[in-house]
């Protein structure tokens, strides 16, 4: 296996047009595939020093973050904490101190595990990610790009050059609940997000989010439908519930079962809707 | 390919390839072999070295990535024959049994107090929550941790 180190953008395409080119970034998902002979790559294409791939920066219309941004690094940055908190206490769940301080956001998207955790808060926000390749790019929505486990849209010899945020909504309350069978380096067996903004007890917006219950981390968009510009009471939690039971497709699998994971995500969606109608001053 | 980069404040120029990971390197090429491999995937932590003064785990990280920057290991942080606060609070506490674990404990440690200095309970856990001990149980690595915090304030 050969290694390359590329330092610009020009190179890394020219690099990515040769055979059995594999992207490497901070290789927490690769090496462990590696290893297990999953993945067997001719040439490591190193992009962890192109610094025009590891910007994170807010402008008028949102936030990039490079695809070679550490997750310690968009975690570190006093905008996404601020303006995307949602996206700040899902990375906080991500891997460990150690794997934070090497894994990527553009890694954890490319490598499209269903139960991945960065999606679930980037999904809620409306992502867009912009593909790039030798002489191409194009942007498309986060939702399009995931195709299935570990399959993605990027065509051969292209790369996530960034992941784009739109300016988000003031008044979002935020929602997060990852199930596993510990707290760190835990594989999700459901995980819900949630962002959502109320005027008294009316739903202005909502969004929800899940992950490890489809081929894709998803948006749970009839429940969002259902519950968006209507009160939140108890009727409607309890309908809200019986949507996210039907909108997910979990499969059995070696850390629970298709009706756990059903049962439980339909609860914490049920959760967060009756959280942030209990946060909310009732009218007199 | 040759590599060069420092370890412990030393340089050092290590033929190798891109099959071989750091830690394959500060184990077998430079036999600094405090550094230990638990289960060569990411999850346990024993192998966890600083890198540019971040911890990182060795077994995730092809040799070539480490070019030109700084790596410290355990064997890195003794003051000669004298052990550093965490160290030392390591084998008064009773942080420390087989010991397969205890390097990678004490440099994520090291690294959490290099930048707080008073750490709560809370975030010494999720400093250390990439780090798995089989045999002594978490609490008396907090409280390690914890002691060598304030002698590091008192003395520093």
């Amino acid at each position: 296996m050969d290694y390359v180190r590329v330092g610009s953008l020009a190179e890394l395409g020219n690099a990515l047009g040769r055979d059995g080119a594999t992207l490497i970034a901070g290789g927490t998902d690769l090496m462990v595939k590696m290893r297990a002979g999953s993945v067997r790559p001719r040439l490591l294409v190193d992009i962890s020093r192109v610094d025009e791939l590891r910007e994170v920066s807010m402008h008028p219309s949102g936030l990039t973050i490079g695809s070679a941004a550490l997750v310690a690094e968009v975690l570190a940055s006093p905008t996404v904490s601020t303006n995307y908190p949602l996206l700040a206490t899902v990375l906080r769940s991500l891997g460990s101190t150690q794997i934070r301080n090497r894994a990527t956001l553009g890694g954890n998207l490319a490598n499209a595990s269903p139960a991945a955790d960065s999606p679930l808060a980037l999904l809620a926000y409306d992502a867009r990610v912009t593909l790039a390749g030798a002489g191409t790019e194009r942007t498309l929505p986060l939702h399009e790009f995931f195709l299935g486990p570990g399959r993605t849209a990027l065509r051969r010899g292209e790369y996530i050059r960034s992941i784009d945020l739109p300016t988000p909504r003031t008044d979002w309350d935020v929602f997060f609940h990852k199930v596993g069978r510990r707290r760190a380096l835990t594989i999700a067996i459901t995980s819900v997000a949630g962002l959502i903004a109320l005027r008294g007890r009316a739903v202005v917006d909502v969004r929800v989010t899940a992950g490890s219950v489809a081929p894709t981390p998803i948006r749970l968009r009839a429940v969002e439908d259902l519950v968006r510009r209507r009160e939140l009471d108890g009727e409607q939690i309890a309908a809200a519930h019986a949507t996210a039971l039907r909108e997910v497709s979990p499969i059995d699998d070696v850390r629970a079962t298709a009706l756990y994971r059903r049962t439980v995500t339909a609860d914490l969606v049920a959760r967060f809707l009756h959280e942030a109608s209990e946060s909310t001053p009732t009218s007199p | 390919m040759n590599i060069r980069f420092a370890v412990n404040g030393r340089e050092v120029s290590v033929e190798t390839d891109a099959e071989t990971r750091l830690l394959d390197v500060l184990r077998e090429d430079l036999h600094l072999t405090g550094t230990k491999e638990g289960c060569g995937e990411g999850e346990c932590g024993a192998c966890t070295v600083l890198l540019d003064g971040l911890p990182v785990n060795s077994c995730l990280i092809p040799a070539p990535q480490v070019e030109g920057r700084e790596v410290l290991t355990i064997e890195g942080l003794a003051d000669g024959h004298r052990l550093h606060p965490l160290q030392a609070a390591f084998v008064e506490q009773g942080a420390v049994q087989c010991g397969f674990c205890t390097p990678g404990f004490v440099l994520s440690a090291y690294a959490l107090l290099r930048s707080n200095s008073a750490p709560t309970d809370e975030e010494i856990l999720t400093a250390l929550e990439g780090n798995l001990c089989r045999c002594t149980g978490y609490g008396k690595i907090v409280s390690a941790v914890r002691t060598a915090a304030e002698r590091m304030r008192e003395s520093p």
